[in-house]
């Protein structure tokens, strides 16, 4: 193999670091767009047997939005093994505890459950912050787009923007607001 | 495909280094002839020998003929190739036609064809001529300059417009038109 070939195979099978912002984003359904990357399903050289599988940095984990009230519903199982050793943590709970356990969990129920799971779960990386080590941020070349977009709050709108929109309602001037 | 196919050699079709520069250069190099000259299966070998042989050696000066009889023993075809390779073929009961083709066969091909497992049935050294796929193909090249995470590139795709947005261009089109309708004053008492 030539020199030029070498480094066509090298650029071919490139590792690529994709990042994720997860402010606002529900894992369960962005967990199967995150699961392609790490699998190497959206690149065409894709074949189960290459390794081919990307790494993706998921950052604000902790902002994460869960759908209807998943929040009080949800529920983790985890047994110890012991007799009396099956806890039950609710998804606020679990959350609470470590902001990055619910995506981590989403995406690793999202894939099959091959042997290859916990190999391609190495290549996941999550940040309950923006906070990412230097290191690994140079790495990324890719920014993975979110699947909703995230809603403008009205005390982030700055005050000379916030007076540009129009007033639909007058409220009466004893009108009581809550 | 079997089991034995397993220890067969296996490539891709090539041509050998250097066949198509300058003068051609037969391959086979050396053909050794082992026959009986009693048995009736080299029957048709011995025919060969005493018709065809000193044709065949003088239309191929570069290939080194060996004949060499042995008894009672099976008769055969033994070339050997340019590139070290060597091709073997039981030339038992064959009739002297059947021999003249082998024996074409053996000074035109370049190695064993048969014990070679073709990978592919085509071959290229250039499969493509854009180059393979890389990651970093079709990318936008803007990307390069951009330091992430880029709250930009990352928000999801919007394909209409919001309510509100909505709601503040209706807004700012009613304010033009009033504007519009104050810069243009009607004309009265026009009937």
């Amino acid at each position: 193999m030539s020199l030029l070939r070498k480094g066509q195979q090298w650029g071919t099978f490139a590792c690529v670091w994709h990042i994720f912002d997860a402010t606002w984003q529900d894992p369960f359904k962005s967990a199967h767009l995150i699961k392609k990357y790490l699998i190497g399903l959206h690149k065409p050289i894709y074949h189960p047997l290459n390794q081919c599988g990307d790494h993706v940095i998921v950052i604000n984990s902790k902002e994460i939005a869960l759908r209807g009230d998943h929040w009080q519903k949800r529920v983790y199982f985890h047994h110890t093994g012991y007799h009396g050793g099956a806890t039950w943590t609710l998804a606020w709970e679990l959350h609470s505890k470590d902001p990055t356990m619910i995506v981590k969990k989403a995406i690793y129920s999202a894939m099959d459950g091959t042997l290859q799971r916990r190999f391609t779960m190495q290549r996941l990386h999550i940040f309950p912050d923006d906070n990412v080590p230097k290191e690994m941020l140079e790495n990324v070349s890719n920014q993975i787009k979110q699947l909703r977009p995230v809603p403008n709050r009205l005390y982030e709108i700055p005050q000379e923007e916030r007076d540009k929109i129009p007033r639909l309602i007058q409220y009466p001037s004893d009108y009581q607001l809550k | 495909m079997s089991n034995k196919h397993l220890f067969q050699k296996f490539g891709f079709l090539r041509a050998p280094f250097g066949i198509g520069v300058g003068r051609y250069v037969c391959q086979l190099q050396r053909i050794t002839i082992k026959f009986c000259k009693n048995h009736g299966c080299s029957l048709g070998i011995r025919s060969f020998l005493e018709h065809d042989l000193i044709d065949y050696a003088k239309q191929n000066p570069g290939v080194v003929v060996y004949v060499k009889p042995r008894r009672h023993r099976s008769p055969v075809l033994k070339a050997e190739y340019l590139n070290g390779e060597t091709s073997w073929i039981c030339i038992a009961n064959f009739s002297r036609q059947d021999i003249i083709q082998w024996m074409e066969l053996l000074k035109t091909q370049y190695h064993d064809g048969p014990a070679l497992r073709l990978l592919k049935l085509w071959h290229t050294d250039f499969p493509s001529i854009q180059g393979p796929w890389t990651p970093f193909t079709f990318k936008n090249p803007p990307l390069n300059q951009i330091k992430f995470p880029d709250k930009k590139i990352g928000e999801a795709l919007k394909f209409k417009p919001t309510a509100t947005e909505e709601l503040i261009t209706l807004f700012e089109e009613q304010q033009e038109a009033e504007k519009f309708d104050q810069k243009i004053p009607v004309q009265k008492g026009v009937s």
